[in-house]
Formats: C-alpha cells, sequence, structure tokens
C-alpha cells in the first residue's frame, strides 16, 4: 500500500460489503521518525465522519469496516494531527537533506510491523504523473527508450512541513504552530537563510520564533538585506532585540540602518547595553563609510605587555576567528600604534614587549573614508582587515575582508534577485 | 497571533505618515499596468480604432472595469495569504486542474511572446531593419541579458521607451476628435455580427485583461511583502494601474479612429498604425511610433517568458531561479529558453503579417481568460482561504460578468468562423 493517491478516494465497505462512503484523507500525530496512521476520514452520504484507523481492513481496492458503519465510535482528532491529503499534499515542505523547499506531489505509506505509517514525501515526477494516471504509461514510454523515471522521495525524517497560516479555522493554524522546526535548526545558518527566503511572511516569523538565539542570529544575517529588515519588524520587539543581540555588531547596525527610526530606536531600548553600545556607535557612521561598515568588535592589546601576557589575554578574550587576522596595538589613550600578526606574537621569545614585534607602519582608514575606497585599499595590498580610527587616531574597529568582498565581486556575482519582476 | 505589539505599534505609524506608506507599497500596480501597454496592446488598440471608429469604446470601458475588480482580488489575495496564484491554484484543487491551468497560462503567454517578438520585428522594419535579422537578435539579446547579466539594468532603459506613447494623449488634443461620437461610442453598445469584428473585439478583451496579469500583480504583491495592514495602501496602486491600462488603451483607440478610421486604412503593418501618430509628429511619426513599440515589446518579451517559468515552476515545485544553471533548474531554463526560441520562430516566417499576427495573438489571450478567470473567482470567494478579505458580492459579480463577456466573444467568434468555413 505504498502512496496516498492510490487509496484516497477508494470505497469504504460495511462487514456485509454494502458501500458507505470513500476514503478521504488520513491523520498521523506528527512524532517519532515514522509516524502511524491513527485515524480515517471517511465521506459518507451524511457527511464526513472521523474514525481509528485500526476500526478500517484493507482489501484489494477497498477498505472494509470492522463493524457497521453506526456501531463504529467516532474518533477525535487531537488538536497535533495531521491530515495528510489536506495538511501536507500539493504544499510546500522543506527537504533538510537537500535544504530547498520542494512540493508534496504524492506520500508513501509502508506497513511496518503491521502498521501503517507515513515513510516519505514524493517530490519527484513520479509522484506527479501518479496523480494524473500516467505513472505506468510515463514508465512504459521511458522503458522504450531505454531510461528509467527517476525516484523523488525524501525519507520523512528528512521533512520538516512548512506553516500555512490559513485564517479559516484556528485549529488548523495551531496545528502548525505546534510543530517545532527542530530539523530545520541542524542545517548550516547559510541554509537556513536560503530556505526562509522561499517562505511566506509568516512562516518565516515562526522559524525566527522557534530557533535558538544563536542559530537565528548567524542565520538572520546570511538573509538577504531587504528581508531582514522585513523579519525583524514581524518579530515580537522582545524576540528582535534578543536575536540582535547575538549578531555581529556590525550586521546587527546594518540591519538597524534599514528600519524607520521608531522601530530602531525601541530595539536599541530593548538590547543589553553594552551590545547597545556598540550598536549605536556603528550606527552614528553613514552606512556607506568604513564606520558604517565596520564592527567594534576588536583585539587591541597595550604595548607594554610581553608577548606571554599577550597570549593569555587573547586566551581570555577568545575573540572570534575573523578579528585574529591581525593584532592591533594601541597606546594607554587607545590611540592605534602598529600591527602584529598571530604568528609575529607565537614565535616571539616569551618576554619581548609587543611594542618590541609590532610593525609600526600600519594602513588605517577614517571612519568617514568611503567603502569603496576601503575596499580597493583591502584588494591592493591584499589585506584580509583594515584598522578604523577616529580624528584622534584613537582605534575604533575593523573592516574584515568579508565586510567588502561584494564590492570586489565583479557584476552580476551577487546573488541575483528576480523573483519581484518576473513571475 | 505572533505579531500583535508590533503590528499594533505599525499601525500607528503608518496613519501617521499615510503619504509615505503609499509611496512604499506603490509600485506593483503601476507597473503591471504599463506591462499591459505591450505590443498586443498598441496593435489591437490601433486595428480596432482604424476598423471600428469608436464603435468598440464601451468594450474597452466594459473590460476596464473587469480587469480593475480583477486586479485588486489577485492583489488581495497575495497580500492574505503571501502566496502567488499558481501556488494557490495547485494546493487547492490539485495536480490536474494545476495542469490544465498551467497549459492555460503557457499557451497564453507563449502567444504573447509571439506578439512582442512581432513587435520587436514590426518596430525595426520601420527603421528598415529585415525582421531576419532583427528578430534572432533580439532573442539571443533577450537570453543573454537575463542569463549573463542583471534583468534591473535594461527595465529602466526600457520605461525610458515606452514613455513615447504620451504621444497619444498629446495627439488625441490635437486632433480635437469629435467628442460627442467618443462618448457615444463609450455608451452604445454595439458590435457588428461578422468574423472580423468579433475578433477585434475578443483581442480587445483578451489584451485588456491578459491573464498574464493576474499572476505578475499577484506575484509582486508577495515579494513586496505587502500584508493585510499594508494592504489598504497597495490597493490605491492596484486601482491606478488597472486604470493606467484602460486609458492607455482610450487614447489610442480615439486617435486611431479620429486619424485612421476616416481615410479606411487597414493596419496590416507598423508603418500603418504609425500614422495615426501622423498629426503630432508629421514625418517623425515612424520614429516616434518605432521607438515606443521596440521598448514595450523588448520589455515585455524578456519579462513574459521569465513570468511564465516562474509561475510553472512554482506549481509544480520545480527548482526555479535565473542564478541557476541547465542542470540545476532544467524545466525553468528549459521552458524560458523554449519559449523564446518559439517565439521568435513563428515570427520569422516571412510572408506572415504582422499586426494581423498579433491580434491573433491577443484572441488567444481573451480565450483563454475565462478559464483562469473561474480559479481566480473560486479562490478568492473562498471564506475558507481568505476570511473576511474574500469577495464580496460586488467583485463576486462583476468577476463572473468579464468571464461570461470573454465566453460569449469566444463562442461568437467560434460559431462565425464555423458558419463561413
Amino acid at each position: 500500500m505504498p502512496y496516498l493517491s492510490e487509496i484516497q478516494h477508494r470505497r469504504v465497505i460495511e462487514p456485509n460489503g454494502n458501500e458507505v462512503g470513500k476514503l478521504a484523507d488520513v491523520a498521523v500525530v506528527p512524532q517519532g521518525q515514522f509516524p502511524a496512521a491513527q485515524w480515517a476520514i471517511l465521506t459518507t452520504p451524511s457527511g464526513e465522519k472521523i474514525i481509528r484507523w485500526g476500526d478500517l481492513a484493507q482489501e484489494i481496492g477497498h477498505f472494509r469496516l470492522r463493524s457497521r458503519l453506526e456501531t463504529t465510535p467516532d474518533a477525535q482528532l487531537p488538536s497535533e494531527a495531521l491530515r495528510l491529503a489536506r495538511d501536507l499534499l500539493d504544499k510546500q515542505i522543506v527537504d533538510t537533506h537537500g535544504a530547498k523547499v520542494v512540493r508534496v506531489n504524492d506520500l508513501q505509506l509502508s506497513e511496518v510491523e503491521g502498521q501503517l505509517r507515513l515513510v516519505g514525501a514524493d517530490v519527484g515526477l513520479r509522484g506527479l504523473l501518479r496523480r494524473v494516471g500516467a505513472e505506468s504509461l510515463a514508465e512504459r514510454v521511458a522503458g522504450l527508450a531505454g531510461r528509467r523515471l527517476p525516484r523523488g522521495i525524501i525519507p520523512w525524517h528528512l521533512v520538516e512541513p512548512l506553516e500555512t497560516a490559513s485564517p479559516d479555522a484556528a485549529k488548523t493554524a495551531a496545528v502548525r504552530l505546534t510543530i517545532p522546526h527542530a530539523k530545520l535548526a541542524l542545517l548550516h545558518p547559510a541554509d537556513i537563510a536560503d530556505v526562509v527566503e522561499e517562505m511566506t511572511a509568516d512562516e518565516r516569523v515562526a522559524v525566527f520564533q522557534q530557533l535558538d538565539l544563536e542559530t537565528a542570529a548567524e542565520a538572520l544575517q546570511e538573509v538577504e538585506p531587504e528581508m531582514q529588515a522585513a523579519i525583524v519588524s514581524d518579530l515580537p520587539e522582545e524576540r528582535a532585540a534578543d536575536i540582535l543581540e547575538e549578531m555581529d555588531p556590525d550586521e546587527a547596525a546594518d540591519l538597524l540602518q534599514d528600519l524607520p527610526e521608531e522601530r530602531r530606536e525601541e530595539l536599541v531600548e530593548l538590547m543589553e547595553k553594552e551590545e547597545a553600545k556598540d550598536v549605536e556607535e556603528l550606527l552614528t557612521y553613514p552606512q556607506e563609510s568604513a564606520g558604517g561598515i565596520m564592527t567594534s568588535d576588536v583585539v587591541a592589546l597595550g604595548g607594554e605587555l610581553t608577548a606571554a601576557q599577550a597570549i593569555d589575554e587573547l586566551r581570555v578574550k577568545k575573540p572570534d576567528p575573523e578579528l585574529t587576522y591581525y593584532l592591533y596595538v594601541v597606546d594607554g589613550e587607545g590611540r592605534l600604534d602598529g600591527v602584529l600578526s598571530l604568528r609575529d606574537l607565537v614565535v616571539a621569545p616569551p618576554e619581548t614587549k609587543v611594542n618590541a614585534i609590532m610593525d609600526p607602519h600600519v594602513l588605517r582608514v577614517d571612519a568617514e573614508t568611503p567603502k569603496e575606497e576601503v575596499a580597493s585599499l583591502i584588494a591592493k595590498y591584499d589585506l584580509l582587515a583594515l584598522p578604523v580610527v577616529d580624528a584622534r587616531r584613537k582605534l575604533i574597529g575593523t573592516v574584515t575582508i568579508d565586510d567588502v568582498v561584494e564590492l570586489m565581486l565583479p557584476r552580476g556575482w551577487k546573488k541575483r534577485s528576480l523573483r519581484s519582476i518576473a513571475r | 497571533m505572533i505579531r500583535t505589539a508590533s503590528a499594533v505599534r505599525r499601525r500607528a505609524r503608518i496613519r501617521r505618515g499615510t503619504l509615505l506608506a503609499f509611496l512604499a507599497v506603490m509600485g506593483p500596480g503601476i507597473i503591471t499596468g504599463f506591462a499591459g501597454n505591450d505590443a498586443g496592446g498598441v496593435a489591437t488598440y490601433t486595428a480596432v480604432g482604424a476598423h471600428y471608429g469608436f464603435a468598440m469604446l464601451w468594450l474597452l470601458l466594459l473590460s476596464t472595469a473587469g480587469l480593475v475588480v480583477i486586479q485588486e482580488m489577485c492583489a488581495r489575495m497575495g497580500a492574505v495569504t503571501g502566496k502567488g496564484l499558481s501556488d494557490l491554484i495547485r494546493e487547492r484543487f490539485g495536480v490536474r486542474w494545476t495542469i490544465v491551468a498551467m497549459i492555460a497560462l503557457l499557451v497564453a503567454n507563449g502567444s504573447n511572446v509571439v506578439a512582442e517578438f512581432a513587435g520587436v520585428a514590426a518596430s525595426l522594419e520601420l527603421l528598415g531593419i529585415e525582421r531576419v535579422v532583427s528578430v534572432p537578435a533580439a532573442a539571443i539579446a533577450i537570453w543573454a541579458l537575463v542569463v549573463f547579466f542583471s534583468y534591473r539594468v535594461v527595465e529602466r532603459a526600457l520605461f525610458v521607451l515606452v514613455l513615447a506613447f504620451v504621444a497619444y494623449p498629446v495627439t488625441a488634443l490635437i486632433v480635437k476628435p469629435d467628442w460627442d461620437a467618443v462618448l457615444k461610442g463609450v455608451v452604445l453598445p454595439t458590435i457588428p455580427a461578422e468574423q472580423a469584428a468579433l475578433i477585434a473585439a475578443l483581442a480587445l478583451v483578451g489584451t485588456t485583461i491578459t491573464p498574464y496579469m493576474q499572476f505578475y500583480i499577484q506575484a509582486s504583491i508577495v515579494d513586496k511583502g505587502i500584508d493585510r495592514e499594508l494592504y489598504r495602501f497597495a490597493r490605491v496602486d492596484v486601482y491606478l494601474g488597472a486604470l493606467l491600462t484602460g486609458l492607455n488603451g482610450f487614447f489610442i483607440v480615439v486617435v486611431a479612429g479620429a486619424v485612421l478610421f476616416p481615410s479606411h486604412v487597414t493596419v496590416n503593418s507598423a508603418a500603418d498604425a504609425a500614422q495615426a501618430l501622423g498629426p503630432l509628429a508629421g514625418a517623425q511619426s515612424k520614429l516616434l511610433f518605432g521607438v515606443g513599440l521596440f521598448g514595450a515589446s523588448l520589455l515585455a518579451a524578456t519579462v513574459m517568458p521569465l513570468s511564465t517559468s516562474y509561475a510553472i515552476c512554482e506549481a509544480f515545485g520545480w527548482e526555479s531561479g535565473i542564478s541557476r544553471n541547465f542542470r540545476e533548474a532544467p524545466v525553468f531554463m528549459g521552458l524560458f529558453t523554449l519559449l523564446i526560441v518559439v517565439g521568435a520562430l513563428v515570427v520569422l516566417s516571412p510572408s506572415v503579417p504582422l499586426i494581423p499576427l498579433i491580434l491573433v495573438s491577443q484572441n488567444v489571450n481573451g480565450l483563454l481568460l475565462p478559464i483562469v478567470l473561474v480559479f481566480i473567482l473560486k479562490l478568492a470567494g473562498d471564506r475558507a482561504l481568505m476570511g473576511d478579505q474574500a469577495n464580496g458580492r460586488v467583485s463576486q459579480i462583476v468577476g463572473v460578468g468579464t468571464a461570461l463577456l470573454a465566453s460569449a466573444l469566444s463562442v461568437g467568434l467560434v460559431v462565425t468562423t464555423l458558419i463561413r468555413g
């Protein structure tokens, strides 16, 4: 009994062979790897009737009730139940293995230890052909050409149903909201971002509600800028502020820049003091300048430290990998004096002063420097990052290569989004 | 349920900056209105005016009313469900009906692509470029443009060319048509019961309410992230866009009716059509008309294959996106390429007169319109899907009326063709 489309609309008969209706739908509770069919929804002349799946027996070409229709007890669908035909068939799901949104053409069911279970979603051409009754014909045609029709089945445990916020019954919406996005959370944040971009606004918000903060922040950073702003606008303020705190300050500042002023202020207010301060500083610079794209997280070492002390300090601070390309040396006032690499620090004798190993000729830019200029400096001198200083040469941040890499790519390399103009 | 506090606050903000909010969501409707200004539209409106004077203006009025209501329905569906039209058709009607709807869309849009290439050929023939040169060049340019560059860059340039059609309202003022006769044409429903007139009438309806526009407007609303709250503002834009389409058609018919109809010009080529702008531009009218037609045709010839491929792949869950290659998105890239190749090939057959070819293509649109409308009306009237935003009685009646109008003309055309044949 392999596919939903094959058993849906089959006749249902009473023990005496009297036809009482048709099988309209099968319901499961989406828990475990392969959820078992627990209820059958029948269409009878007197309307819809929900019964337990166990009250039906499958026979060739039809289903037989174990007792007469009137004596078969009505069952109640719990709120977390999923009706396969109504809630899944023809809907979009996330293939968590391929990290993309696909459409369910059919559902594969299988008898496992005497239990009919949902084992996979058919998203391939075969499923489509089966729905129009042309699978065997197409198979024969393909066979003549010496080919076989490819199967496109995603095992159920790799599938994540998408919420659809249908305004009809609050019941339906509630069903969907109880499905956790546990499988989605296992994807790489960049993949989550790709998947999320395919979703509707409501689904996106639901996903960002449920992901843990760190994953949500990383995924949000990967989403396209216009969509970032839309997502943050739709999330509850508290949640949005929590996610913003987890983001890199420069990414958070960029995102906030795209929001209306009021909303921006509300969110910054809700953020933790320290993160808010970083972000607010960044917000004061124009978006197109070094100050606007830099991050204020920066590794600054005092010149009087010894190499050993400096390494100890790094051990304590545990800076992000992209911030350890270069280590900056500052004086007592925080003014930029020089630069050294992690390698310089590690190979130097432990008692040497940082001052002595640093390179005092350090290339730097002002906060007001246009970002294109920053990009061309980084490209010209083959740098991984550039320090940003204020008017008094005080170190205020760094622009890393990943902040400007888009400006260096040839035109057309950027992800093109044509969907809005073309459909 | 999710967005309580923020929604309330956002609504408050919108009320304060009403004009700003309107400008922010404005666009999709007006752009769709512009898209109605393609080769099919210009050729059809010119032919209708030249051959029947002002007699069919009433039909244009009805079509525009239908367009306004139907575009609003689709935009509303986009705002309420957050999904495209082909998404909704698939989810609500299943695989079989989706195939019916998508074949209708493919054929309608395919015939539009033919019309756009005919427009490219006709406009460049005015400048002395043979179609064996212009059509393949345009096809290759469009394909390469979309695949290797960004569509948006060229979009703006072509929009500027389309502005040449502002010449029609200006000409209308110069030629001073008999406004009483115009009014009579708008109010009195008359139609000659002959095949040629029915072809013109069905083309008029089909080009004003192109099925393509419904898919396009809904997708734009979804992509702009316009939801229920913002929809109040977007609706104005949708209405304006639909009215723009009708108004544009009105001026072309009036100008052609005032300039070409009295001298019994049969519109077979772009040169014939260009004469309508004679009172304004004199000897330069060919250039003016050619530039406008070229921009409009090329623009639509680019958008049409793309949007068709997106809609169909979305309905069946196939990979789509222009940044993907043939191996990643075979159906998407295949459909896109096929539409361009077929469109160009049809136009290349040398004996086909271009303007009549465009009229036939718009008839195909008119014939298929009722099919698409049935899906739209069922979806937009569905309370389970749309809740309190489902179609009211007026929308539903106008929608059904439009479908019936297009069906009646289609049946009439088929009957007269059979009788004659």
